[in-house]
């Protein structure tokens, strides 16, 4: 508690008394915050559900859930334009006036205001020698200026550091116009184009709605590949893309993420994928006992409905690789491509709808068959799918036949009676040569038993074929305050560096004659890094004794 | 570093016309190899652009960009002829000395790297930069000890020696960082190799190294060796974040996702760190103000004498605060010219880029409070404190638990 006396309080104490710009830069930092709290341009349901409907309300009339397009927000922006731009109109034409009027001559008084302070005598020298000499030292920029019998001499350094100033503010309301302009000349949505297709309006979000724009051209899509790492996360997303702008092919390129494509102003991204309507065959195995098999032939984004049982599928995915991490829990990961697979929502009469993806090929563990696998989601979430070892390899039909002839034979047979059963069956299909797998095989055909008996469905949807389309998404944007905002922002960069690291130095001689020679009085101030300055000022002393060889006697003195 | 042992030979290095050529000679390597990205071969390729360095068209280019660099520093003179350098000299070349003795020092590990068999990218606890990495943490966690008992007893050589150990753990941190750049090319056929600040693991270490450098420097020019005891600790902290993160198995190599596979990621994400440690030092800078003006309304205390005046420690955060701002702003601007390329957008209010915004305002609000309107005292401390902790939310905190664009930066 006493901290907060101590130190916080104060803070707040001053935060009152702030000058505008610090409060602004402090109100535009702490609203900036709300909008990262806060989940932007989700859909207002999702909003009404989280936080009922009175904190709905007031969030929605103050704009929170599209915070950085909101009036207020968009008001702040522009105050902090006006506020830089009063600065500058303030600043500006004093500091150019400061820069370009030096003054070269030095009040008595103003003598106790200098950090450093030196003086020299010259025995038998004239006054335009020294001035000749001092004006030879070099890295300052020197005046001088002759008054009762005195000369003064002005040099300076770093005398143009207050451009620091003017740059940094003038490119903060640069970089803001850029912004403004983007906004409100540019704009910036996706397409999703399948492979073989074309589109030519992009969909944006608008607040927390979407809208659409038509381009001025036609985006088709030649082709679309991934490739992946070994570990099966994506390498490369690459587009090629035909650019077909009224009715002629005009560019023709490949894009991938981080290399975009250029059109008549707007850029042209790769920023997604998905897939874009797949052509998928698969085998329904009847579960009758007929031994039946139909092909089933359905596209991703459609549904499928099987006519004997009522049964539909809906397709919702296809991927050809599915790369998972095949080792137990706690041990070295392992990771195994176990092939392409398709997932669909599968409902029927009676039936509690599920999805489920199904493997076109067998899984395989170390080169063992383990045979045909489907994973099943009961709530329908992709994270919720679960293994189901279906028994025998199905894409072996000597497999689904012996799964059959199994089931007749040992229909009605004790338990130890299954083994004879197996072989009776074995024999049956495969005739006298028994097949190298023969163990693994019975295990199979057991677990089929088990788990094809288990199941709901009528039948066992297996991929057996497909023909991949991807879709690729893109984003196009035209942004015609881009460019103003990379000036903008050069400048600011620059400005900053002369701002922090330039400091004004000035030093002031005074010359009068002394005796037979001269006297010379050095001074010198500078408004920043005086430690630095300290050592240029010794520096210019050395410089001075050297040119108007002082440096000599000193040695031999 | 070992200034302490031999002054005049290692000060010398860093003088007259060894340094000048060397200034020159390092500019000529940087030319020549940034022509070779941009003009040899059909321009820059993000893939091939390292194996070209290290074949003979890599040793031609920089070796003509190299002699083109030692003959200008001839032809162009010292400037100063009197034994000292120029700044820009003198505030480069050690630098570049040390980035060299770290490559050095990498290509010495690498020679230890265990058997190809013994590596695989589901196992990488073989890797040898895991132990040197353990290394930096015991030497960061020894300087801070210290750096702390060297507040006690200002005299003795423990303060050398958390020197010492402060630039050791800076040279065995940049050192692992550049070992596992190479060892990321070491399995899955070298498919995965990238810079070694792709995940908050890699780029805890380079803070570290950043923070820790930044105050060696302002160590050795400015003698306030009592706020090594406050940044020591703030790096300590983080050590311990980082051995988490490997507890975790945040530490291992893993393949970039293609937003990130771009060279702006080793401009962006470099000097984005350069901004964190120098605000890292501020903060420290504050904390030390804190303390000492407490300690000075209590009375005279013999640490008195060791810490920086509160006027010195005032300056050092403000020398602190600008060298990060300039750094962060360019790194922000350089962000959203990656933005620009990758996304669609220079600017998407993505929660990353707010805070990034908030913490360049907070900063901005600093300097305006602190140059133009010459406050100074408490409230800045108190600033550069809070301000730190800003910069932390940001760096962290918004991968931890915020969603966004940036979100490969999240834990797994």
């Amino acid at each position: 508690m006493s901290y907060y006396r101590e130190s916080i309080k104060p803070l707040f104490l001053r935060m009152a008394s702030m000058p505008l710009a610090i409060v602004l830069l402090m109100v535009l930092a702490i609203a900036s915050v709300i909008g990262t709290v806060l989940l932007q341009n989700q859909e207002h349901a999702d909003y009404l559900n989280q936080f009922g409907p009175v904190w709905y309300w007031v969030f929605r009339s103050m704009g929170l859930f599209d915070m950085y397009h909101a009036w207020w927000f968009i008001g702040l922006l522009g105050f902090l334009m006006v506020t830089l731009s009063f600065c500058l109109w303030h600043n500006v034409p004093r500091m150019l006036k400061e820069m370009r009027s030096r003054k070269i001559t030095l009040a008595e008084h103003a003598w106790k205001r200098m950090q450093h302070t030196h003086e020299l005598s010259l025995p038998e020298m004239d006054m335009n020698v020294v001035i000749e000499r001092v004006e030879k030292v070099a890295g300052w920029k020197w005046l001088s200026y002759q008054e009762e019998g005195r000369t003064y001499l002005r040099g300076d350094k770093g005398r143009y550091h207050k451009w620091g100033y003017i740059l940094v503010h003038s490119a903060l309301l640069i970089v803001l116009i850029g912004g403004w302009m983007s906004v409100q000349f540019g704009f910036r949505g996706n397409m999703a184009v399948p492979e073989g297709g074309m589109e030519s309006q992009i969909s944006y979000v608008k607040g927390t709605g979407v809208e659409s724009l038509d381009m001025p051209f036609e985006v088709r899509c030649n082709n679309f590949e991934i490739d992946f790492f070994p570990t099966g996360a994506p390498k490369e997303f690459r587009s090629n893309l035909t650019i077909i702008d009224q009715g002629k092919e005009v560019v023709t390129s490949d894009i991938i993420v981080n290399e975009p494509l250029f059109y008549k102003g707007v850029r042209i991204y790769q920023a997604s994928f998905g897939d874009g309507g797949s052509k998928v065959e698969l085998k329904l195995f009847r579960l009758d006992g007929s031994k039946r098999i139909d092909v089933a032939k359905g596209e991703v984004y459609k549904t499928y409905t099987d006519s004997e049982s009522g049964i539909s599928m809906e397709i919702t995915d296809f991927k050809p690789f599915n790369v998972e991490n095949m080792a137990a829990p706690g041990q070295a990961k392992k990771f195994q491509d176990i092939g392409p697979a398709v997932d669909f929502i599968l409902r029927g009469p009676g039936l509690k709808p599920v999805k489920v993806r199904s493997f076109m090929n067998p899984f395989m563990v170390d080169g063992q068959n383990q045979g045909s696998l489907i994973m099943v989601s009961l709530s329908g979430d992709n994270r919720d799918f679960q293994s189901f070892f279906l028994g025998p390899d199905l894409t072996n039909p000597k497999e689904w036949d012996l799964f059959h002839a199994f089931g007749q034979k040992a229909s009605g047979v004790s338990d130890g009676g299954s083994v004879e059963a197996f072989k009776a069956a074995v024999r049956e299909v495969y005739g006298e040569k028994m097949p190298e797998d023969i163990q693994d095989l019975g295990i199979r055909t057991l677990q089929g038993v088990n788990s094809l008996s288990s199941l709901p469905w009528p039948f066992v949807p297996v991929l057996d074929d497909f023909d991949q389309v991807y879709y690729t998404g893109l984003q196009l944007a035209r942004d015609p305050g881009m460019n103003v905002v990379w000036v903008g922002s050069a400048l600011l960069t620059f400005g900053l560096c002369i701002m922090l690291y330039v400091s004004h130095r000035k030093v002031w001689l005074v010359v009068e004659a002394q005796d037979k020679g001269m006297r010379v009085r050095v001074a010198g101030l500078a408004n920043r890094n005086l430690m630095a300055f300290d050592r240029e000022f010794n520096d210019l002393l050395r410089e001075l004794d050297d040119n108007l060889g002082l440096s000599k006697q000193g040695e031999s003195a | 570093m070992t200034v302490a042992v031999a002054p005049s030979l290692i000060s010398g290095i860093y003088q007259g016309r060894i340094a000048h050529t060397r200034f020159w000679l390092y500019l000529g390597l940087i030319a020549g190899t940034l022509a070779l990205a941009f003009f040899g071969g059909n321009g820059y390729d993000e893939d091939g652009y390292l194996q070209r360095l290290l074949s003979m068209q890599g040793v031609i280019w920089g070796g003509v960009g190299a002699v083109v660099g030692v003959a200008a520093s001839f032809l162009l003179g010292n400037s100063k002829s009197s034994g000292g350098a120029s700044p820009a000299v003198t505030n480069t070349v050690p630098w570049i000395d040390g980035l060299l003795l770290m490559t050095l020092l990498m290509a010495l590990f690498t020679l230890l790297e265990p058997h190809q068999a013994l590596i695989s990218y589901e196992d990488q606890s073989n890797l040898i930069s895991g132990r040197i990495v353990m290394a930096m943490n015991l030497l960061f966690l020894f300087s801070a000890v210290c750096y702390i008992m060297h507040l006690f007893a200002p005299e003795s050589f423990i303060g050398k020696m958390a020197t010492m150990a402060a630039w050791g753990g800076v040279y065995a941190g940049g050192t692992s960082l550049l070992l596992r750049w190479y060892e990321s090319y070491l399995f899955l056929d070298g498919d995965i190799g990238h810079a070694p600040v792709s995940n908050l693991y890699e780029v805890f270490i380079l803070l570290f190294c950043v923070t820790s450098s930044i105050y060696l420097t302002f160590e050795r020019r400015y003698q306030a060796k009592a706020m090594g005891a406050f940044v020591m600790v703030l790096v300590s902290a983080g050590v311990f974040f980082g051995v988490w993160l490997d507890s975790i198995g945040q530490a291992d190599i893993k393949p970039l996702v293609p937003a990130l596979q771009s060279y702006w990621m080793k401009i962006h994400v470099p000097l984005n760190f350069v901004g964190y440690g120098a605000f890292a030092v501020a903060c420290a800078a504050g904390m030390a103000w804190l303390v000492r003006e407490r300690l000075e309304r209590r009375g005279s205390s013999p640490m008195l004498k060791v810490f920086p005046s509160l006027d010195q420690l005032d300056q050092l955060a403000y020398k602190a605060v600008a060298i990060g701002f300039p750094a962060f702003t360019l790194a922000t601007i350089l962000g959203a010219a990656w933005a620009a390329e990758a996304w669609g957008g220079y600017w998407s209010w993505d929660p990353k880029e707010t805070w990034a915004l908030i913490v360049w305002l907070f900063y901005g609000a600093y300097l305006h409070v602190r140059v133009s309107h010459g406050w100074s005292g408490k409230t800045l401390a108190v600033w550069a404190v809070v301000g730190f902790l800003v910069t932390l939310f940001c760096f962290v905190g918004v991968n931890m638990y915020l969603s966004g664009l940036h979100s490969y930066g999240r834990l797994a």
